[in-house]
């Protein structure tokens, strides 16, 4: 008996569970954009704040009006930093609330997962994953992206390390779909610059890298690029140190954080290490809404490309007179570059567009322009150097 | 919805053929194996590999990820032919992270982290996005019922009972003359098949596979669908399966209906609600939603 009851609700709850949506959805027809961020996982110390950021700049809009006449209805999923969570997120994004665009996947593995899905069902994609292949993809333009992608970050991280006077450079990387991609790179830059070039790949969830580092050193390198993440960071930094070397270290901002510092305890480990990082455009009037938004004094560069992704989606809707994923594909590039009225959020730019005007977009993660593959063309980059603990900005180029 | 539906059903469908390949193994012989995602994972990349770089049909993917997965699970049971419970289930999860691993290393055949995408799916490009989903959920349960009626009759025959024989006390079975190691090795690489199989699902039906996908976490689940299912219970596999499937999605509908809530809390809630279902499942009915039966041995 007791058991029969226990089926009937399960059996009642879960016609619920399909029946509610579709009952409460009926009024309104709001235009229908996601957020798909990581809120858990690995990349959940970063999507919540990509969510509140989008959330903002969607309520800013609404208050001002809207798009076309219509508000717009901002969906948050969360993808758990994981392909399989993530593909089923983007389903129900996709068939059930029918967004015409998604924003801000973070990991490369879901951007890749995620990306056959929008393209076959006509969904605009915009995401901040790095790795080179996601471009590649047969996306029929269905996807941009304001992540630099590897050649571009390490080339201009190999032309600063060569403009520090590196002759020879060794490159540290973890296994990860940029690794191999990172060493070419790398290679080519320091072979240009009539320098010299050794790197190797190891497994970023090792205890000691003595032997990894050991392998470095046999080259004699006057420079090491530590393209690892924190954690794995913090060992090799401190056998680096323990094996003496006393040459420049490179390594990104988002491992060699403040964070890396305290773990490490000891100043002298990281005196003199540079990082580099995409910076955000440092001074713009679109970083500092980003800043109020999300309440962060120093927002990372995810947070402002997702404030650059809503406001040019929503402006290209603008510009195509159409809400559709095929309407923002075709005129995203419209509004982001190619000359116009300067505008940094959407507001202004549908005011803009409304009134018959090009714009072109410039944001808080840049100037915002991409190939024709989705690529960005160009982005600044911010060069740090940790002094007493502290990192010291040395330029941004 | 509808094509949301039949994609959730689709899912659900393979978790279901990895809750029987576990069942088999699990709730058949008592033998923990956390390895599952590995044996996926095998299959997954098996049947990609061979439809990509080696450009064969897809039904020959299909035939294949079972045999490899399989080959591979009867490799595993042979080396570990002295361990039980614990140890087992250690040996298998350091299995199933070496194919992980490997996965993610070997850049010239599995494309490394990047992953395999553009997976063919049979007649995905003629049917376009919506009926390719509906297309592929009757493929799908065709191959689930047909395994779920293979495991079911393994359940119900003498050879069945010889594996529970195992799981209760494998020193009484082999005193009563069975090759304990014989049935162990052949349920172990049967189970590993049908999760090969279930990989090469999932991949064809996705069009990508990365080594992300074959996180433990995968195999939590099933252990999870399974436990809630009711171990032994082939029914209780497929229920379970569905259950945590149907979980792990409505979740996500009963949480936008929480006012004042940001998107991480969101998300949080939505993982708490989850738990406690599971949590609510095992407390009221902790044999399982379909209790195993074991069947009456027929008088000789």
């Amino acid at each position: 008996m007791n058991r029969l009851v226990g089926r009937r609700t399960a059996l009642l709850s879960g016609v619920a569970a399909v029946a509610a949506p579709s009952v409460l959805r009926a009024q309104g027809e709001p235009i229908k954009i996601a957020t798909l961020t990581p809120l858990t996982g690995a990349g959940g110390s970063y999507g919540p704040v990509m969510a509140k950021v989008a959330k903002a700049v969607v309520d800013e809009v609404n208050a001002a009006g809207g798009v076309l006449g219509r508000k717009i209805q901002l969906v948050s999923e969360d993808d758990q930093t994981n392909p399989d969570a993530g593909v089923r997120a983007a389903r129900k994004l996709i068939d059930v609330d029918k967004v015409s665009a998604i924003v801000g996947t973070w990991a490369s593995a879901v951007t890749t997962a995620v990306a056959p899905l929008c393209w076959e069902s006509k969904t605009f994609l915009c995401t901040v994953s790095g790795a080179d292949s996601i471009t590649q993809l047969p996306h029929q333009g269905y996807l941009i992206r304001t992540q630099p992608n590897t050649v571009l970050q390490i080339t201009r991280t190999g032309d600063f390390l060569v403009s520090l006077g590196a002759k020879k450079i060794f490159t540290l990387v973890p296994q990860a779909p940029f690794a191999q991609h990172s060493i070419e790179i790398m290679n080519g830059v320091a072979r240009k610059a009539g320098g010299s070039h050794g790197g190797l790949i190891y497994d970023d969830k090792k205890t000691t890298y003595r032997t990894e580092v050991d392998q470095a050193l046999r080259f004699g390198p006057d420079a090491i690029l530590c393209a690892g993440y924190m954690p794995d960071t913090v060992v090799l930094l401190k056998d680096l140190y323990r094996a003496g070397y006393k040459g420049k270290i490179i390594g990104q901002a988002y491992a060699i954080n403040q964070k890396l510092i305290q773990q490490i305890g000891q100043n002298e480990v990281v005196e003199g290490v540079y990082t580099y990082a995409p910076s955000v455009a440092e001074g713009s009037r679109a970083l500092e809404r980003v800043k109020k938004m999300s309440g962060l004094s120093d927002p990372d560069p995810y947070t402002s490309q997702v404030y650059d992704h809503v406001n040019m989606v929503l402006m290209a809707m603008a510009a195509a007179k159409d809400t559709t994923g095929t309407a923002i594909k075709d005129n995203i590039r419209k509004v982001s570059q190619g000359g116009g009225k300067a505008v940094d959020n959407a507001i202004d730019g549908i005011k803009a567009i409304t009134a018959g005007e090009k714009v072109d977009y410039a944001g808080a993660s840049g100037p915002c322009d991409f190939d024709d593959k989705g690529d960005i063309l160009d982005c600044k980059f911010r060069y740090e150097q940790i002094k007493a603990g502290k990192p010291v900005l040395v330029k941004i180029a | 919805m509808l094509n949301y539906l039949l994609f959730i059903a689709t899912i659900g469908g393979i978790y279901g053929l990895l809750a029987l390949g576990l069942n088999l193994i699990w709730g058949g012989t008592g033998m923990v194996n956390l390895g599952l995602a590995g044996f996926f994972a095998l299959g997954a990349y098996a049947s990609a590999l061979l439809t990509t770089t080696g450009h064969l049909p897809i039904l020959a993917g299909w035939v294949a990820a079972p045999i490899v997965a399989g080959a591979a699970g009867l490799v595993v049971v042979l080396c570990t032919t002295r361990l039980r419970e614990d140890y087992l289930a250690i040996v298998t999860l350091g299995f199933a992270e070496v194919v992980r691993l490997v996965a993610s290393n070997e850049i010239w055949l599995t494309h490394g982290t990047d992953g395999i995408s553009g997976i063919p799916g049979p007649w995905r490009a003629t049917l376009g996005r919506e009926w390719f989903n509906a297309a592929y959920l009757p493929i799908l349960l065709v191959v689930l019922v047909a395994v779920f009626w293979l495991v079911r009759r393994i359940d119900r025959s003498p050879y069945g009972r010889v594996l529970r024989a195992i799981r209760e006390d494998a020193q009484v079975a082999q005193v009563a003359g069975k090759a304990v190691l014989r049935y162990k090795a052949q349920a172990f690489a049967l189970s590993a098949a049908i999760a090969g199989l279930a990989g090469a699902l999932y991949g064809h039906f996705t069009s990508y596979i990365a080594p992300d996908l074959f996180l433990p976490l995968i195999t939590v689940y099933i252990f999870l669908a399974v436990a809630s299912g009711g171990v032994g219970s082939p029914a209780g596999a497929l229920v379970g399966a569905y259950l945590l499937m149907a979980l792990l999605e409505s979740a996500r509908f009963f949480v936008e209906y929480i006012p004042a809530v940001s998107a991480v809390q969101r998300a949080a809630l939505k993982e708490l609600l989850i738990a406690v279902a599971l949590i609510l499942v095992l407390r009221l009915m902790p044999r399982g939603l379909v209790p195993e039966r074991i069947p009456r041995a027929p008088r000789a």
